[in-house]
């Protein structure tokens, strides 16, 4: 019953709607725009050519004059996973040895094929499909000349899952972490000052609910907000941007802990700052400053090295490392890692925040 | 053998005697030594007091809030307590209310010690906190289906709505009621559960006249619904309207105690005659002396005022003046009041915020 009075409240709070809707709408939008890396028109592509011959050079040659990448040459002798995880490449051809000669045999071995493997980042969709349909009409063109259609040449795809990913993989996460903490601190302090001021505390306190009731109550209400938020990220993320985000087991446990982390948070505000606007105040003086800090828009490594220190105590630095390592890396041994950490913090701060704070007077 | 709570009829202690249900004894007070006889109630309940308070003191640092009070409210009357801002009212009924913890003291309400059985009663009592604001976002019945979800007993919420005349405004959002309606609901919400006992801390503060009289036709329709209310004010009118009992509190103690008509009698002056624009002023009260009148006295511009100690001095009065063919503009009796009465046992004024 409880939940469904929240809603309703916060269905007809336009501010709350807002700030937990609109305004991450705005903001990934915004974002999303400036940093996708939209307008590019180049796109760099890296090729290894290990047959060396002059059908593979006549494969080079007809993608550097499409004009449409900066051809990098990768020596024979690379070891090209290791230097795509090195290097950060993005998108790498490689032409196997015996290239020319499989072409050659086709005329006499009708089931002679050879394929070329063209490395790429998933998250850089326009890149990878940029490269895929040019890769895939030069070789159409060939497999026409040299067999009528017959299929001799084709590409295996393989999928680097490098940490390479772009702003808009980094900065989905942030939002969702970021949006969680505001809804639950601010909806923590408000519960902590206005309702204290409002009598509606003292009120409760006479009725038969029980303080950890409500407050269970309460956390289901914002863990229905915790939801929403990531849901419409998500949807946004994924129809907007193209992106594969996958709301993971973990995620959702790190999403949980993260509403329960900052409710916490929220009440510790609210038992030390007992005014409702000072508090919000207060609420904005801790999570913006954690906000850029804590690497929610911008990765760590262009921070300074002591700023860079300081991330690794906020709470929401763990939250964000966590999030995106699961919903978007897919790096789970890591997310496990950092939800560990967010439900630590997330006890402490809950357990403190439950036990600071009362509805009594004194 | 159980305990029981007894009020010395003389100077107001409370005190605890133990006997069997039924049983009559001779007991003496403690504090003022006399002595009377009591009855143990037959049904284990304590007899018919809805709220008992012993001793109750409540000290935050330097400051002793409430100090020392003692009272007990009968089942089915409206008490007020009342006093100015500062007194203690609050954070007495927050302590009955268990929402403040007293320094000392012992409260009981219907029967049980809040300090052990307090979730026992919560079912049975309803509060309206002091400035309380509901969620501002739901509506008029919204809040009050809330609120009545919290409690096991159910009540018809469509029929308190009526019963305290929201109904026009039951679907609108509680932020955009007035300030008149917003204490109607806050005293609805305190009926959700169909209490025993209501508590209402300073219901009408901050209204105007008229939706303070508004609310007071709502307090007055629970008392004739049997309810027991616990009323704190510092409108001595609220107080001389609705109260059956009423409590003076200054400065945390009780300085005065027992019915309208008893705090007039005791502590308040009689009725005070006043003659308006009398002609040779200063001769007629001189007159009046010589009759035997000690409290008469000018206010100036040709007013007399006389003290009246029994009606039909005021008979006698008017033939004196009637024969000595005095002029006067217009006469008037007035009570005394609660003013009267706490300006006289503290030397201050009851409402200095009054507008």
């Amino acid at each position: 019953m409880d939940f469904i009075y929240s809603v309703k409240g916060w269905y007809r709070s336009r501010g709350g709607m807002f700030w937990s809707l609109a305004f991450p709408v705005i903001l990934i939008l915004l974002f999303g725009a400036i940093f996708s890396g939209v307008g590019s028109s180049k796109y760099t592509l890296y090729i290894q050519d290990q047959d060396q011959t002059e059908m593979s050079k006549g494969f080079n040659a007809t993608l550097n004059a499409t004009k449409l990448f900066n051809i990098n040459i990768v020596k024979t002798n690379v070891n090209v996973t290791s230097f795509i995880k090195e290097k950060n490449i993005k998108s790498l051809i490689v032409i196997p040895k015996g290239f020319e000669q499989t072409i050659k045999n086709s005329f006499m071995n009708p089931s002679a094929r050879v394929n070329l493997s063209f490395y790429f980042d998933p998250s850089e969709q326009t890149t990878t499909q940029v490269i895929r349909s040019v890769i895939s009409s030069i070789l159409q063109e060939m497999n026409k000349n040299f067999s009528q259609g017959r299929t001799i040449i084709g590409v295996s795809e393989i999928s680097t899952i490098t940490e390479n990913f772009n702003f808009i993989d980094f900065f989905l996460p942030g939002m969702i972490g970021f949006t969680i903490m505001q809804g639950a601190i601010y909806g923590s302090i408000e519960r902590n000052t206005k309702y204290r001021k409002d009598g509606i505390l003292r009120k409760l306190l006479t009725t038969p609910i029980t303080r950890t009731e409500w407050i269970l109550a309460k956390m289901l209400f914002m863990m229905f907000l915790a939801a929403l938020t990531t849901a419409l990220i998500t949807i946004i993320g994924i129809l907007v941007f193209g992106m594969t985000v996958n709301i993971t087991p973990l995620a959702i446990i790190i999403l949980i802990a993260t509403s329960f982390l900052f409710s916490g948070m929220g009440m510790l505000i609210g038992r030390f700052v007992k005014e409702e606007e000072t508090a919000d105040t207060a609420a904005g003086a801790i999570s913006f400053p954690m906000m850029f800090l804590a690497g929610t828009f911008f990765p760590l490594e262009q921070m300074p090295q002591f700023l860079q220190t300081i991330a690794h105590i906020l709470p929401l630095y763990y939250v964000n490392e966590g999030l995106r390592n699961s919903m978007i890396y897919m790096n789970q041994n890591e997310a496990l890692i950092n939800g560990g950490v967010v439900i630590v913090f997330a006890a402490v701060f809950f357990i403190a925040g439950v036990i600071l704070t009362k509805w009594k007077e004194d | 053998m159980i305990e029981q709570r007894f009020k010395c009829p003389n100077c107001g202690e409370i005190a605890s005697f133990y006997g069997d249900p039924g049983e009559q004894m001779v007991v003496s007070c403690a504090a003022c030594n006399s002595k009377g006889r009591i009855t143990i109630a037959t049904d284990g309940q304590n007899n018919n007091y809805a709220i008992e308070v012993s001793h109750l003191k409540k000290v935050y640092g330097d400051l002793t809030a409430v100090n020392d009070i003692s009272f007990s409210v009968k089942t089915g009357e409206i008490f007020a307590f009342l006093g100015p801002n500062g007194a203690g009212k609050t954070t007495t009924v927050e302590m009955i209310e268990s929402i403040r913890q007293p320094t000392a003291g012992s409260i009981k309400l219907l029967g049980k010690d809040i300090k052990t059985q307090f979730n026992d009663v919560k079912e049975k009592i309803g509060i309206l906190p002091q400035e309380f604001h509901s969620f501002e976002r739901l509506t008029v019945r919204e809040t009050l289906v809330y609120f009545s979800n919290l409690y096991k007993k159910k009540t018809d919420v469509d029929e308190i709505i009526q019963s305290l005349d929201l109904t026009s405004h039951k679907n609108m959002l509680y932020r955009n009621l007035s300030g008149g309606l917003k204490q109607r609901v806050g005293v609805a919400i305190s009926l959700v559960n169909d209490p025993d006992i209501i508590f209402l801390d300073e219901p009408t503060t901050g209204l105007d006249p008229k939706a303070r009289r508004e609310v007071w036709g709502v307090i007055a329709g629970l008392h004739r619904k049997g309810k027991t209310v616990f009323l704190t004010t510092h409108y001595m009118e609220e107080a001389e309207y609705l109260a059956d009992h009423i409590a003076v509190i200054f400065k945390g103690k009780i300085i005065a105690e027992g019915t309208l008509d008893d705090l007039i009698h005791n502590y308040g002056k009689s009725s005070v005659l006043h003659i308006k624009k009398c002609k040779n002023a200063a001769d007629v009260i001189e007159m009046l002396k010589q009759e035997g009148y000690d409290e008469v006295s000018s206010e100036g511009n040709g007013d007399i005022a006389i003290k009246i100690d029994y009606k039909e001095r005021v008979l006698e009065i008017l033939s004196h003046l009637r024969h000595d063919c005095i002029e006067y503009e217009s006469l008037d009796i007035r009570r005394s009041n609660l003013e009267e009465v706490f300006l006289r046992l503290t030397g201050s004024k009851l409402t200095e915020d009054k507008q």
